[in-house]
């Protein structure tokens, strides 16, 4: 079969050889990968990717090891919640080894065929080619499903792994929903999540990203949110090499409501971008949007956020906020938040700012008694705290609190 | 007990303490008092360490060991605490826990053990209700919107809880009305002993109306240009600090 990649770069020509090789392609994924042909990966001249070249950050070859090795998965930091706990490894589905509670639905599916909103996105359009299988999940009707929903991306190997997850919270239905980025892996690990929150729905998603230094991370969340419904979103990243974690959010009915917090912390040469586009297409709606970064190091911390309002979205209610700290001379923030509205009558509002410690609270600290790296760790831990605090659960509160802790204790 | 020798101070590159000499005896309590830009709080800062606030020449002794030359956790550590003139407000650090980990690291440099977390809150009760401050702020991040005689509580709290070998308080008094100035006085009378020894700056007398100091230095341009007894703050009161700042 001739290649569809004009002057293809290593990767793409070792991603052409994986798709040609497969037995079972189907059109919509052939439309795709020709889709793809057309977009390629996106490098910083690529609006949206300025900060975060794609294509230079898979340029680079790794030691990591073709196929993963065979390990002992650890448990999560999230097991004493008790969740229910699924596991993509390298894109291969593995669904709870228990019966399938009451209240809720799930299975392996075939894949999307598209997601329009993202047919421009040439790595969601890789993904819509790439993926074999999806992970569906249903939480029916009225259900509030008391135990976590723990998805474990487990991303173990070199080159490239894609996987998806459908999503549907059904009218009335609540639920909490965890998501964690783990694994010694260092390709490319594209991940396509599409929720639907029904009317009346509620869905809470923590997500925690703690990868190895080299992997390079594509994070899709689409939400769907229906009228009075309500999406609380939070994620906490230690970034890689190169790391994307996208929050798609469109309100399609009115009276709902949607938070979009996340925090970094970078050391090294990591990065981490954290980029959402939040769609009022229904009048009535409120979104808050908080965003904390550290770096250190060479860290780097990428935050575009967009609050895009239509005209039929009178009485919109958003901010944004981005705070960025910086540690060190060498690390950096990218912040970009926008706002397009042709509503006339919204409440729409963003912020941001990019700062080292102050000086005057930690003398202030110093004076009582800590020394210097406690003073640091305890105002850093303050300033990501704000994220943590926005949990509304307080058993996943603690673990992420552990989580910081354990960052901040990695750093002294 | 505080020993300050001919100290020279640089703020920016600029001198701010030219040559200043004090010495405050174990068991007493000295106040300084003085125009603004005397170097009040430039002395308050360079005895606690605070970073550019750097020794050109001179230098200052606690019980004989060189403080400049330690941290300021180290000082603090010793028994060194200074009251703040502006305390700050500080975002996402819970109270309770800021207080309890800066004793215990204040413990731990000291050789003692960790002071238990039920002795921990009976003890900031217990203060609390000394210095007036009700349970519900110990609960808030530290001093995040409170008022400015709340915040000097919150210095008042700390200092009754560390109980320091020695104090400096930096125009504690300000912005406080009669009755925070008379629980100030408390705080510090209650304290007072044969081997503590404070250092209060202040711009007026009515401090030490509740406080009565052993002696009372006058500061200006830098330098200690006049020490007496209590009588001298009674009388800078008539007369201001205008003398003085001729003088310098």
């Amino acid at each position: 079969m001739s290649s569809v990649l004009n002057n293809p770069t290593e990767f793409e020509t070792a991603l052409e050889a994986a798709f040609n090789a497969r037995s079972k392609t189907n059109e919509a994924q052939a439309a795709a990968f020709d889709r793809y042909a057309k977009l390629r990966l996106p490098n910083r001249r690529v609006e949206g990717w300025k900060w975060s070249d794609m294509n230079a950050a898979l340029r680079s070859t790794t030691d990591a090891p073709a196929e993963a090795p065979e390990t002992i998965l650890p448990a999560s930091p999230f097991a004493a919640l008790n969740p229910l706990e699924f596991r993509i490894f390298d894109g291969r589905i593995e669904l709870p080894a228990e019966d399938m509670p009451e209240g809720l639905r799930y299975g392996v599916m075939d894949p999307v065929a598209t997601i329009p909103e993202l047919e421009t996105h040439a790595i969601a359009t890789l993904n819509v080619a790439m993926t074999r299988k999806s992970l569906g999940i249903e939480i029916c009707e009225g259900v509030d499903f008391e135990r976590p929903i723990l998805i474990r991306h487990i991303c173990g190997k070199a080159g490239f792994a894609f996987a998806q997850t459908m999503m549907r919270v059904s009218p009335g239905a609540k639920f909490h929903l965890i998501e964690t980025f783990e694994g010694e892996g260092a390709g490319l690990y594209s991940h396509l999540f599409h929720l639907n929150v029904r009317d009346g729905g509620e869905c809470r998603r923590t997500v925690l990203q703690e990868t190895a230094a080299d992997l390079v991370l594509n994070s899709i969340c689409a939400a769907k949110v229906d009228g009075d419904a309500r999406f609380e979103q939070t994620s906490l990243s230690t970034g890689s090499r190169l790391s994307r974690h996208e929050s798609h959010v469109h309100f399609w009915a009115p009276n709902s409501s949607a938070s979009i917090n996340s925090a970094t912390l970078l050391s090294g040469e990591r990065h981490a971008d954290f980029t959402s586009e939040t769609r009022h297409m229904a009048a009535d709606c409120t979104t808050r949007q908080l965003h904390k970064g550290v770096a250190r190091d060479r860290g780097r911390n990428v935050f575009q956020g967009k609050f895009f309002v239509e005209r039929a979205a009178q009485k919109t209610d958003a901010k944004m906020t981005a705070n960025a700290l910086l540690l060190s001379d060498g690390a950096e923030a990218n912040h970009k938040p926008e706002l397009e509205i042709y509503a006339d009558d919204v409440e729409c509002a963003h912020g941001s700012t990019v700062g080292a410690l102050d000086d005057d609270a930690l003398f202030y600290l110093r004076q009582r008694g800590l020394d210097e790296a406690q003073a640091r760790a305890l105002l850093v831990e303050a300033f990501v705290g704000e994220i943590v605090e926005s949990v509304d659960d307080e058993g996943v509160r603690a673990v992420l609190s552990a989580r910081v802790a354990e960052w901040l204790g990695a750093q002294a | 007990m505080l020993n300050i020798n001919d100290l020279h101070v640089a703020v920016g590159g600029n001198e701010i303490l030219k040559g200043l000499t004090l010495n405050v005896p174990k068991g007493e309590v000295h106040a300084i008092m003085g125009p603004n830009g005397s170097g009040k709080s430039t002395l308050s800062y360079t005895v606690a360490g605070r970073d550019g606030y750097d020794a050109t020449a001179g230098g200052a002794t606690l019980d004989g060991e060189d403080v400049l030359a330690l941290d300021p956790n180290e000082r603090a550590a010793r028994g060194l605490f200074l009251s703040f003139q502006h305390p700050m407000e500080i975002p996402g650090v819970q109270t309770m826990n800021f207080i309890r980990t800066a004793m215990n690291a204040q413990r731990k440099a000291r050789g003692q053990d960790e002071v238990s977390a039920a002795d921990f809150i009976r003890l900031i009760r217990d203060k609390a209700k000394l210095v007036g401050l009700d349970d519900a702020k110990l609960k808030r991040q530290f001093n995040v919107g409170f008022s400015g005689g709340e915040k000097k509580r919150m210095e008042m709290l700390q200092m009754a809880m560390f109980e320091p070998r020695f104090a400096i308080m930096d125009e504690t008094d300000s912005g406080l009305d009669i009755d925070a100035l008379k629980m100030v006085g408390d705080v510090v009378n209650a304290l007072r002993g044969p081997e503590r020894g404070f250092l209060v700056i202040t711009h007026y007398q009515r401090l030490l109306d509740y406080i009565k100091p052993d002696a009372v230095h006058v500061l200006a341009g830098g330098r200690i240009v006049k020490s007496g007894g209590p009588e001298l703050a009674k009388e800078l009161e008539k007369s201001g600090y205008e003398q003085f700042i001729e003088a310098a």
